[in-house]
C-alpha cells in the first residue's frame, strides 16, 4: 500500500481532472500499484482557476469524474471534465474534452520503473465556447518513476498531436481552449517529487509544460500538492501556478479517489 | 471489471455529443476592380456592425461587459475593423470560398454590454456577403 501511495502522489494518479491529464496526460493515472489482481478507481476531481490571457479575463470551476482500471504492468483510464467557464462576462457551462488513456510499465529495477503511456483526447468539448480544443489529440509519452524510502520522483517525456492540419492556424486568440490550452503540436513534459511526512500524508511539487513544434506557446505550470491517502482511498490537493502561456494565473484542484 | 466497463460506456456515451465543427473560412471575397465605392464605413459597415456587433464587440466594454466577446475585438470604429479584418471575414462573411456563420451567435443582450437576453439578429446571406467584400475593399483601401 505504501508504495501504491507513494507512486500515486507522486504522479498524480489519484484522480486527474482532464486539464492535469492533458497536461500532464504521460504520467497521469500510470498506477504503479503492482497489482496481481484487477483493480478499479472510480473518483472525481474539481477544479477552479483564474485567467487572464491577451483575448480573454475570467475563470472556470470544474468537476471531472474519473475511472480507471489496472492489472499488473498495464492500466487504462477516462475522464471527463464538466465546465462553467466565465470569460470576459459571458457564462458558460458544457464538457470538457474527454481523455482516454492506456499505460503500461515496460522496466521495473528495484525502486525505479519506467513505462509507455498513450493518451487520446476526444474533442467533446466545444472549440466555439473555450472549453475543447476542436480536434482529437494523440499523446504518447515515456515516464519514469523512483521511490526511494519516504522520498520519490517522477519525470516523464511525450509528443502530443492533433489530428488535423497544421496549416489551418487562424487569427491568434491566445491559448486555446481556456480551460486547458495545447498547442496543435507540442513535446510535453513533466517532473515531480514528493516526501511521505508521517500519518500517510505526502508534501510534494511538480512542474509541467509544453514547447510547441512551429507556431504556438510554450506553457509551463508549477504546483505544490498535499496528499493523503489509505488502502482504498486518497485524497489530494493541490495549488498551481501559471509560469508560462497563460494556461491560468493560479489553480487549485481537490481530488479523491476509491479503490475497489 | 463489471464497474470498469460500465465507467469507460458511460463516458464513452456521451461522446456523441461533439463540439461545434464550423470552422472559420477565408471567404474569397475581393473588391471589384476598379472599387465602385458603393461599400463603405458610411454606407455600409457602421450600421452592419452597430446591428450585428458593438453590443459585444465596442471599445466602450470591459472586459466583464463584452459578453464573452475577445479582447480588443472592437469593431465600433473603421480603425478597429481594420485591425482583424481577416477575422471578421473568417467569422461571419460570405463569398465563392466560405459562408461563415460563426458570428453573430445565437443569444445576445439587448444594450450593449446588459445580460444576454434576447436572440441575435442574423445577417442574410446578402449582407454577410456585403460584408465580406466591405472588409475586402476597406483593406484595399487601407494598402492592405
Amino acid at each position: 500500500m505504501k508504495r501504491w501511495l507513494a507512486a500515486g502522489a507522486v504522479t498524480g494518479w489519484l484522480i486527474v481532472p482532464a486539464g492535469a491529464a492533458r497536461a500532464d496526460h504521460d504520467m497521469a493515472m500510470s498506477g504503479h500499484q503492482h497489482a496481481d489482481a484487477p483493480a478499479v478507481s472510480i473518483g472525481v476531481a474539481v477544479q477552479a482557476a483564474e485567467f487572464e490571457t491577451m483575448s480573454y479575463v475570467g475563470s472556470y470551476q470544474s468537476i471531472a469524474p474519473t475511472v480507471a482500471w489496472m492489472h499488473g504492468w498495464f492500466g487504462a483510464n477516462a475522464t471527463l471534465g464538466l465546465y462553467h467557464l466565465d470569460e470576459n462576462g459571458r457564462g458558460t457551462y458544457g464538457m470538457g474534452d474527454a481523455m482516454l488513456g492506456a499505460h503500461a510499465a515496460v522496466i521495473r529495477r528495484g525502486e525505479a520503473e519506467a513505462g509507455v503511456a498513450l493518451h487520446v483526447m476526444l474533442p467533446t468539448g466545444s472549440e466555439v465556447d473555450n472549453l475543447g480544443m476542436g480536434h482529437v489529440m494523440v499523446m504518447p509519452a515515456l515516464w519514469g518513476a523512483w521511490q526511494g524510502g519516504r522520498l520519490g520522483a517522477s519525470a516523464s517525456a511525450g509528443y502530443a498531436r492533433a489530428l488535423t492540419s497544421l496549416d489551418g492556424a487562424h487569427h491568434d486568440h491566445g491559448p486555446t481552449p481556456l480551460v486547458d490550452p495545447m498547442n496543435l503540436q507540442e513535446l510535453t513534459w513533466s517532473v515531480a517529487a514528493d516526501v511521505e511526512v508521517g500519518h500517510h500524508v505526502r508534501l510534494g511539487g511538480r512542474a509541467q509544460g509544453g514547447v510547441p513544434i512551429g507556431d504556438g506557446r510554450t506553457r509551463v505550470i508549477s504546483g505544490g500538492r498535499v496528499a493523503w491517502g489509505m488502502a482504498r482511498v486518497s485524497t489530494a490537493f493541490e495549488l498551481q501556478v501559471g509560469l508560462a502561456g497563460d494556461p491560468f494565473t493560479v489553480r487549485g484542484v481537490l481530488e479523491t479517489a476509491l479503490r475497489f | 471489471m463489471r464497474l470498469v466497463v460500465l465507467g469507460f460506456g458511460v463516458m464513452l456515451g456521451v461522446l456523441g455529443a461533439c463540439s461545434d465543427s464550423a470552422t472559420p473560412t477565408p471567404t474569397g471575397a475581393v473588391c471589384p476592380d476598379p472599387d465602385p465605392m458603393t461599400l463603405t464605413w458610411g454606407s455600409f459597415g457602421e450600421q452592419f456592425m452597430t446591428t450585428y456587433c458593438t453590443a459585444c464587440h465596442s471599445t466602450e466594454l470591459s472586459h466583464s461587459m463584452r459578453n464573452g466577446a475577445p479582447l480588443y475585438h472592437d469593431y465600433d470604429t473603421l480603425a478597429g475593423v481594420l485591425k482583424i479584418p481577416d477575422h471578421i471575414d473568417e467569422e461571419a462573411g460570405a463569398g465563392p470560398a466560405a459562408v461563415n456563420t460563426r458570428m453573430p451567435p445565437s443569444r445576445c443582450p439587448s444594450m450593449p454590454g446588459g445580460k444576454i437576453d434576447r436572440d441575435c439578429p442574423e445577417p442574410t446571406e446578402a449582407e454577410r456577403t456585403e460584408l465580406a467584400v466591405w472588409v475586402a475593399c476597406e483593406q484595399q483601401r487601407a494598402g492592405k
